[in-house]
């Protein structure tokens, strides 16, 4: 810069505070004032700085002396936004206010965020003779919200990171309780398989008979594992869609067209831990009215699965011709059945009326 | 192989032939291509992976009807890929002998027979057309 520009610049911040009274309190409050501000000259070359204040000295570091006959572009540097820096050559050029948030940088070289605010000042006849400039440092309020912006960033990274662990997680436990679901049916498949095929080898009716019995009950348990993951309530047995099946495939494959099959089926749901010992009641209780002549003679057999004054009622009614039955077979299926019955400390009624038989258990739900 | 042995016996007790048991993909095609039959069970896990899937596409562009076997019946497509139906591992000796039973009627052309619960069918499809005539051949895979 040349010296006669500087001396140019001083000489217009002279004319301007001469044309002030040194007691001017306009000029006071500008030197004194805690505001930052400076004046440019557009009429000189560059538009340069003719004034600034001890604030503005405080703000940037530059001594007043360092400053005039500068173009304001000094403050600006690397980082500074290119569109801010537009926006201010516009309003220059165009001879408007302007404000801007403007990333500047101290003599030192260290930045801050200025809240500029430029007006141009027209003399009488309406022409630009100032520029008038004032910055307020907004740093502290500026990184306060990069301070925020940048926590809530980090914030919904992790929940994005805890989420997808989480998932993944899940996705593993729900795939390993499907394999255990599957090796499950897949035993209880292999061992019905092998006392079918020890059924078959063996020539004595009494065996056979024995391992039909054993293999009645294993595959009551094969039906419970069936319907335990078919919806996606994990872990909840639905106690009337097993009976539904079970008593429709008992029916169905004692192939006797006189056999009236009634139902009155409600959703009744317990937890998985009770599936297996009400599987093998309601087992036992459709087993006892087949063994007593329904597969012999057909018969009406009816089966009732529902709520009953906060209790679960499974009621077996039956109206069979009597067959002689096989006293070990029943006292076996009695065993059984009372050994579920105290596992789930169910009480049970029995009533006999000629050939029908009516048998009602009753079990706490738990909500 | 436990498993496709008592299938084997429980199929043939109802009165059908079993032709064979193949226990891959590549067994399954042969078995099929060579023999004909006309019924499979088709289990879906087979030893060389979930293939049964692939093995029923086979079946049904070859217009042999089929039913999978299975431990997972979320594995079978939503349209069946030409099942008649499906029967859901462990199966019971009841259960499958409906199956069978409704097989065989629906087979037979002898009207719209109820599907027993133990055989998930496709929801309201009408039977597939098919030459009446009892089946007597079947064929296995697991």
């Amino acid at each position: 810069m040349s010296e006669d520009k500087v001396s140019d610049a001083r000489d217009a911040g002279d004319r301007l505070v001469a044309s002030h009274p040194s007691e001017d309190p306009f000029a006071a409050a500008f030197k004194a004032t805690r505001m930052p501000m400076l004046i440019t000259d557009p009429r000189q070359d560059d538009n340069p700085i003719i004034f600034s204040n001890r604030a503005f000295t405080e703000l940037t570091g530059y001594s007043q002396q360092e400053l005039i006959g500068r173009n304001c572009r000094i403050l600006q540097g690397p980082a500074t936004d290119k569109a801010a820096i537009a926006m201010i050559r516009d309003a220059v050029q165009h001879q408007h206010d302007v404000a801007v948030d403007i990333l500047n940088y101290r003599k030192d070289g260290s930045t801050f965020w200025n809240a500029l605010f430029v007006s141009p000042v027209r003399d009488r006849d309406g022409t630009v003779i100032y520029f008038f400039a004032s910055q307020l440092d907004f740093t502290n309020i500026k990184s306060k919200q990069a301070e925020l912006a940048k926590a809530r960033h980090e914030a919904e990274q992790e929940v994005a990171r805890r989420t997808a662990e989480l998932s993944d997680a899940l996705s593993v436990k729900t795939e390993l309780v499907h394999e255990v679901d599957h090796r499950v049916k897949n035993n209880l498949l292999t061992i019905a398989s092998i006392i079918k095929l020890q059924m078959r080898m063996t020539a004595d009716h009494t065996v056979e008979r024995t391992l039909k019995s054993v293999l009645d009950r294993v595959e009551a348990l094969s039906t419970v594992q069936r319907k335990l993951l078919n919806d996606e309530r994990l872990g909840h047995f639905d106690v009337a869609d097993f009976g539904h099946d079970l008593v429709t495939d008992i029916v169905g494959s004692l192939k006797r067209p006189d056999i009236v099959l009634t139902t009155d089926l409600r959703p009744v749901t317990v937890s998985a831990s009770k599936a297996s010992p009400l599987a093998l009641i309601i087992n036992e209780l459709l087993g006892d009215a087949v063994r007593r002549g329904l597969s012999d003679g057909g018969g009406e057999i009816h089966l009732e699965i529902r709520r009953l004054n906060g209790h679960f009622l499974i009621r077996v009614v039956d109206t069979v011709t009597p067959v002689e039955g096989d006293n070990e077979q029943s006292a076996f299926s009695q065993a059984m059945l009372d050994a579920s019955l105290r596992q789930l400390r169910a009480t049970i009624e029995r009533s006999i009326q000629g050939h029908r038989t009516e048998v009602s258990v009753t079990l706490p739900v738990e909500d | 192989m436990l498993l496709a042995l008592e299938l084997e016996s429980e199929v043939e007790a109802s009165g059908h032939q079993v032709i064979g048991v193949a226990s891959d993909f590549a067994e399954a095609v042969k078995l099929v291509d060579d023999a004909m039959p006309e019924f499979a069970f088709v289990d879906i896990q087979l030893r060389d992976g979930p293939t049964g899937i692939d093995i029923g596409r086979h079946l049904a562009s070859k217009g042999i009807p089929f039913i999978f076997v299975s431990g997972n019946l979320k594995r079978i497509p939503h349209d069946f890929v030409g099942a008649v139906g499906a029967i859901e591992k462990p199966y019971t000796v009841n259960g499958l002998q409906n199956a069978l039973s409704y097989v065989h009627e629906l087979l037979a052309g002898a009207g719209s027979p109820v599907p027993p619960p133990s055989l998930i069918v496709l929801n309201t499809t009408a039977p597939a057309e098919h030459e009446s005539g009892a089946e007597r051949n079947s064929v296995a895979a697991g």
